[in-house]
């Protein structure tokens, strides 16, 4: 009887997690996935127009506010892949040096215990006008400095990277750092008995055996930029105008102010493909790197 | 300058007689430009809660200067006790107090209800012989990446329909449902390394699911406990969104309410009691951090990475 229990309890144990992710999850995607080919307004709708079934996409697309918001993702990430570049080089002053080591790394990672509302905020008073930083470069008697990025439509954009990249650097950092702290340390040493010059060790020995640091950190950057909401709403609040906006402002803004399900469904939609495109290639690297790993053990 | 060559030779002598003078020399010029470097980037790091500290200590009349970076004339606590007590959100005045004690209200039920779903389902997945445990393990993996858009209007009829919208416990239900696929790798990831004869031991001592789980594994996942504590205790004080779109207009956590006392703030912009306001929204985390430090890194790392 105890062995029957002990063969039944763990399976039912295990209801809980597959009622979330049945619901909450499949359930839950698929039921958006069905919303997006809707008409469905302010109340679900289920009924889907086979003539018309992609009506929500066709509307997205043609909508300069998406474009816009498509286009941003864009520039965000690429802006804030300065922040792996600049971890790594961190990373590796630190490591070489090993001076400092606990007090920097305290420095450099606090920013990520912060809410990004909290840093939105922070540098929305940085970048003010009249009383920020461009006022004291201004007294300071550089006349010509313009540090107001946030009001301008062109520039507003990179103010928030500048932001974001404040507030992940020292994750990448920290995430570099251990990939150097576990290449082995006979490596530095024969390379300094074969002469081998600072900047060809790093450039052709240590950043390629971190191919696979650098192609995790990029990942999980783009796909933090996918979700990038809580700091453009406390900086710009998606302005000046709607220059500001991002594809998860876009959806949040579909649902709670226009109250258009079927519409933000669709946004959402396309959101996930986003992501899908970017966790697919890691799937399939991480699937070649055990590969590799287990044909090299044999 | 001189500070630095003076630290830089005393750390040379501690070093010893083992160090040659001419390889020291060279050392020496490359440490103090790395310093310089590493010491401008904290720099730029740290800046901004310097200029937050100070602002929030200024009075409104001494922030009109415009001096950014100076120190307060005249320290003040007015503008945080503004934030904490008077400061308007929406419609209430009552400061960012009233967020506080609902974040707090969030965070307990949150922390249970997620480490309890994820520690069991790990320790079930990880050391018991499941079915189809590999393909869950997988699906678990993929939800960890979803975001939160393509699940938020479903999840928000669901909770309405269960009559907890707009309430703490919606927000630690939903805080517990996103979590639990990362959360449940992580125990699971722990657990794996837990010696099969253990188990087996344990098995033949008539020891049921439940106890060996009670009686035997919680007691050893210390570690990992405080990992995942942390982490989370950072993500649901730190959330916005979900408090947000499941708070409704009763339960707005702290970062709701900042964000309401701040960003839509009318008339004359009282610059001290918003920076006050972010302060007292971050300190629960940062003390956490400067606290614990290590953990933090592993549960932030943790989350990050799998395998």
């Amino acid at each position: 009887m105890a062995l029957r229990w002990s063969k039944v309890s763990p399976q039912l144990a295990l209801i809980p997690a597959l009622t979330v992710t049945l619901v909450a999850f499949a359930g839950a995607i698929g039921w958006t996935i069905w919303m997006s080919f809707t008409r469905s307004r302010r109340f679900p709708d289920y009924a889907i127009d086979p003539a018309v079934w992609a009506r929500q996409y066709d509307r997205l697309f043609s909508d300069g506010v998406w474009m816009t918001s498509l286009r941003n993702v864009v520039v965000l990430a690429i802006g804030s892949a300065l922040a792996i570049v600049l971890g790594f080089i961190l990373a590796a002053m630190i490591e070489k040096e090993k001076r400092g080591e606990g007090f920097f790394r305290t420095i450099f990672l606090y920013p990520l215990a912060v809410s990004l509302i909290v840093t939105g905020i922070v540098w929305r008073w940085i970048f003010n006008p009249a009383l920020g930083v461009q006022n004291f470069l201004h007294q300071l008697g550089w006349e010509s400095a313009n540090f107001n990025w946030l009001a301008d439509p062109a520039t507003a954009i990179y103010g928030i990277i500048l932001a974001s990249i404040w507030h992940g650097l020292g994750f990448y950092m920290a995430l570099m750092l251990a990939g150097l702290k576990s290449i082995n340390t006979e490596i530095w040493s024969a390379a300094k008995l074969d002469g081998v010059s600072f900047w060809r060790l790093y450039v052709e020995i240590i950043i390629p055996m971190l191919k696979f640091t650098f192609l995790t950190c990029a990942i999980l950057l783009s796909l933090g930029v996918v979700k990038t909401y809580d700091i453009v709403l406390a900086m710009t609040n998606g302005g000046p105008g709607t220059s500001t906006w991002t594809p998860a402002y876009f959806v949040i803004n579909a649902y709670s102010t226009r109250s258009n399900i079927g519409y933000a469904s669709a946004s959402a939609v396309i959101m996930l493909l986003i992501t899908a495109a970017v966790f697919l290639p890691l799937m399939l690297v991480t699937a070649w790197q055990v590969r590799r790993r287990q044909a090299a053990a044999v | 300058m001189n500070a630095v060559s003076a630290y830089e030779t005393s750390a040379a002598a501690r070093i010893g007689g083992r160090v040659y003078p001419r390889r020291r020399r060279r050392i020496k010029g490359a440490s103090i430009a790395v310093l310089v470097f590493l010491a401008m980037c904290a720099a730029f790091i740290s800046i901004p809660l310097y200029v937050v500290i100070v602002t929030s200590f200024k009075t409104m009349d001494q922030i009109a200067l415009g001096e950014v970076f100076s120190l307060p004339t005249t320290w003040t606590f007015e503008g945080w006790w503004k934030a904490w007590a008077e400061v308007c959100s929406g419609m209430t005045c009552e400061g960012v107090r009233h967020g506080f004690f609902i974040s707090l209200a969030i965070l307990f039920p949150s922390l249970f209800l997620s480490i309890a779903l994820a520690s069991v389902t790990g320790y079930a997945l990880a050391l018991w012989n499941v079915r189809w445990a590999g393909p869950f393990l997988f699906v678990l993996f993929m939800c960890a990446f979803v975001p939160f858009q393509i699940i938020m209007i479903p999840l928000v009829a669901l909770t309405a329909s269960l009559g907890i919208y707009g309430t703490i416990w919606a927000i630690a239900v939903i805080h517990a449902v996103l979590a639990m696929p990362l959360l449940t790798l992580i125990f699971r990831n722990f657990y794996k390394d837990v010696p099969p004869e253990i188990i087996n031991a344990a098995i033949m001592d008539s020891g049921s699911f439940w106890r060996i789980f009670a009686e035997i594994i919680l007691p050893m996942s210390g570690n990992i406990m405080i990992v995942v504590l942390i982490l989370m205790i950072t993500s649901v004080w730190n959330d916005f969104l979900i408090g947000l779109t499941f708070g409704g207009m009763g339960a707005q956590p702290m970062t709701v309410i900042l964000a309401n006392t701040v960003i839509t703030e009318r008339g004359e912009v009282h610059y001290n009691v918003d920076m006050a306001a972010a302060l007292l929204t971050a300190i629960p985390p940062l003390v956490v951090y400067f606290g614990l430090g290590k953990f933090f890194v592993q549960g932030i790392t943790a989350g990050a990475i799998k395998g």
